[in-house]
């Protein structure tokens, strides 16, 4: 049974003061000019806890953009491989959007289910996750389409609302729990009321709305020339995928005696491109085709949902203002009432 | 001395007393690379601190060379070539001096030291020259120190 | 002015002078503009043209090589076609540039920053350093009619910055770009939306020999952010696309711009001014300065 909790701003960057000594604090902060970054907060007060959205989602604390798989070493006049020792140190991670901690309940499925992949699982169990619910959605958000919302809590341990007078926690885990032990006091029932109507009033903000295909409408226009008009504009970069809470491929490359595993992107001709110099996705035609069919076709097949949170993100920075919401929605064939 | 005792990774930096600057020279093969050997044929003393690697001309020099060998930690990079009108293929330094001015000048603009990334042309009977331009260069930059600014991090 | 465009690119399409006409449209959003690609006279009608049409187009010229293609320029998309031309990587007679009279485009980062400021719409950095309202290359020319919105202020010194960023300290240089390249997510936006970048492979792709690392370290971030910049020495005619296109703020035409000066005061050389001349980097002069050579 979730517990709230009740605070002001103070109360929290002094509870994070606090938790900084055994906690790495990591938090959105605003660079003037620039957009606001996930970073590693040396001082707390830096914490952004405004309406704007990260640029790059938490993603890159768990799948990282770039990680050292094993180590190369020459002892004993023997090559030795060496796995990279796992981190041990635990942190936070808080003013994170739900719909970036979905994208991570969506990447569970793929590295925490039959196959198992330490490093992300490492990461997620050194972290703690502290949401924040939207007050205000962007006006490229369509979370509540995929099966979000600006208030959801899935994968978070704690998730708080901001009030205009304060915020309140929702803890929602045993981890939440003993973190906020000592902070804020219980809600009286104006409080509870409050937290109700702004939760109601929440959940519709969402103003971007689709209806992602239901079945297995896709595979009949797989190889429409649908694809090729909607990815002309399309230039190739990585932004989309690589600025997604969902999207995770990777490719692996041997550097300085090391492995390493770094994000790649199907927007790019070489990520399918074979030894033999034969690509089967030689135009930007399958190459965009494979991001919305992974998306809303493969992934679905395999675990059952969308592969997509709904955030916007590649919609927000697609420096040609490709949407992929438009684009599904407008998949022919799919026409709904 | 084992192998890994020698590699010089390990031995880099431990002791700032003991530190040698280690510098790579891309050298043309026609003029420097033989005013190189000219300077050894005739015994003349110089700092071993230089690696070189022997190019065709001047103008093979791919701006990445230089680059590749200042993140990778290389504490200093000389281009050397024929003079000016002596070049082999005819204008192979031409294109190098145009191409490495706006190199060596974005470097300084991005904060790498201008020591680092340095140009000569010696001739292939100027062994004394060869001789003293690696003294010079070696001195600047062990004034410049080593270059550490990309050894943090992967 | 949109009247004139539209029935230019619908006659065009209509006489079967292209065969495909490149231009903006409206966005799903309602307020931003993306690009369109029309080979049907009676789509002209989608075509728009305000201060929103940020896009330099000419980029995707090199996807339809062959064909005969109608564009729609602003001034700087026209340079950067000529730089195209000058490298043989067009041929005249297959396009049909549609030159406009541009007084300026909006500033898109700051639409997309949800600050209070939004409101006020700026002019994009890029323009106020840009001298031409009119491409210096078009086969029709549509000016402008009644009321400009109001033309972007000229700077008086288009490399001030730059040269403001120079008198710093070498380690503060250094340390301003440790964190302005650390950011970097090497999502080669900047490679993909530049006009001039059309290697058919590029360097950063490359694995035999790998040039530069592929981990987001500063290491690999650094040089390929110089090698980018190093291959647009001389040629980048600062459009202003990358620094647009990068989603984390790096100041991409900062670099750009820097390089630009050098050339100029150096060699006295501009880019994208006229097709004939020679690209800088593969001529020479005799004269070139040499005071940095030992």
């Amino acid at each position: 049974m979730p517990s709230e909790k009740f605070f002001v701003k103070e109360d929290l960057y002094n509870k994070l003061e606090e938790l900084s000594k055994e906690f790495e604090i990591i938090g959105p902060r605003e660079l003037p000019n620039k957009g606001i970054f996930y970073q590693s907060l040396k001082n707390t007060r830096d914490l952004y806890l405004g309406e704007g959205f990260a640029i790059e989602p938490i993603k890159r604390f768990f799948l990282k953009p770039s990680e050292w798989i094993f180590d190369e070493r020459f002892r004993e006049n023997k090559n030795i491989l060496e796995g990279i020792p796992l981190p041990a140190d635990k942190r936070i991670i808080i003013s994170v959007r739900p719909c970036e901690t979905r994208g991570l309940t969506l990447l569970d499925k793929v590295f925490d289910s039959d196959y198992k992949d330490n490093f992300y699982i490492n990461n997620r169990k050194r972290t703690i996750i502290i949401g924040l619910a939207c007050n205000k959605p962007a006006k490229n958000c369509f979370c509540t389409s995929m099966g979000g919302s600006p208030i959801e809590s899935r994968g978070m341990d704690v998730l708080i609302f901001d009030m205009d007078r304060g915020l309140i926690a929702e803890i929602l885990t045993d981890r939440g729990r003993e973190l906020f032990a000592s902070i804020g006091e219980g809600l009286n029932e104006g409080q509870r009321r409050l937290l109700k109507e702004d939760k109601e009033k929440k959940k519709d903000l969402v103003e971007k709305k689709l209806s992602p295909p239901e079945g297995k409408e896709l595979d009949k226009i797989f190889e429409s020339d649908y694809w090729e008009d909607v990815s002309r504009p399309c230039i190739g970069c990585g932004i989309c995928t690589y600025l997604c809470p969902t999207c995770h491929c990777f490719d692996l490359v041997d550097e300085r005696r090391k492995r390493l595993r770094c994000y790649d992107s199907c927007s790019f001709p070489d990520f399918t491109l074979e030894a033999s110099g034969v690509n089967p996705r030689p135009t930007k035609k399958e190459r965009y085709r494979q991001r919305v069919f992974h998306k809303f076709d493969y992934f679905k097949k395999n675990f059952g949902e969308n592969l997509c949170v709904g955030c916007g993100r590649c919609i927000r920075h697609c420096p040609v203002k490709i949407d992929i919401a438009d684009i599904v929605d407008k998949v022919p064939g799919l026409k709904k009432e | 001395m084992t192998a890994t005792e020698g590699s010089p990774e390990r031995k880099r930096g431990k002791d700032k007393k003991d530190w040698e600057p280690r510098i790579v020279g891309f050298l043309c093969k026609w003029c420097s690379y033989a005013g190189a050997d000219l300077a050894g044929t005739s015994r003349l003393q110089y700092p071993p601190n230089i690696r070189i690697v022997r190019v065709p001309c001047s103008g093979r020099v791919n701006p990445l060379f230089v680059l590749k060998c200042l993140v990778n930690g290389i504490d200093g990079v000389l281009v050397s070539g024929c003079h000016i009108g002596d070049c082999h293929y005819s204008e192979g330094n031409f294109y190098a001096r145009r191409r490495f001015v706006i190199l060596k000048r974005l470097l300084e603009y991005l904060g790498i030291d201008p020591r680092r990334f340095q140009m000569s042309w010696i001739s292939a009977s100027e062994g004394d020259k060869w001789a003293r331009v690696v003294k010079e260069l070696v001195e600047e930059i062990k004034q410049a120190g080593p270059n550490t600014e990309f050894r943090k991090g992967i | 002015m949109i009247d004139r465009i539209k029935k230019k690119a619908e006659e065009l399409l209509r006489t079967k002078q292209v065969d495909l006409i490149i231009g903006y449209k409206r966005a799903p959003d309602g307020v931003s503009v993306a690009p369109v690609f029309i080979d049907k006279a009676e789509e002209t009608k989608e075509l728009i043209w305000d201060t929103y049409c940020v896009y330099n187009l000419s980029n995707y010229l090199k996807d339809f090589r062959g064909r005969k293609i109608g564009i729609i320029a602003k001034a700087c998309d026209a340079r950067s076609i000529i730089v195209l031309l000058q490298e043989n990587q067009l041929k005249r007679k297959d396009i049909f540039i549609i030159g406009v009279e541009c007084s300026g485009i909006v500033d898109e980062k700051k639409l997309l920053s949800i600050s209070p400021q939004t409101s006020e719409l700026g002019f994009d950095e890029r323009c106020r350093s840009c001298k031409p309202s009119k491409p210096p290359i078009y086969d029709v020319l549509i000016v402008q009619e009644g009321q400009r919105p109001q033309a972007p202020r000229l700077e008086k010194d288009p490399y001030g910055s730059v040269r403001k960023s120079e008198a710093k300290s070498i380690s503060e240089k250094f340390k301003l770009w440790q964190e302005e390249f650390s950011r970097c997510i090497r999502c080669y936006a900047c490679r993909q939306i530049c006009p001039l970048c059309y290697c058919p492979r590029c360097v950063a792709d490359q694995t035999q020999p790998s040039w530069l690392s592929r981990a987001h370290s500063f290491r690999g971030n650094f040089t390929w952010n110089v090698t980018r910049a190093m291959h647009l020495a001389g040629r980048c005619i600062d459009c202003g696309e990358c620094e647009r296109a990068c989603p984390v703020g790096i100041p991409l035409r900062d670099i750009n711009k820097k390089i630009e000066k050098d050339v100029k005061e150096l060699f006295n050389y501009e880019a994208g001014l006229s097709a004939e001349q020679k690209a800088l980097l593969s001529c020479f002069d005799k004269n070139d300065p040499e005071d940095f050579i030992r």
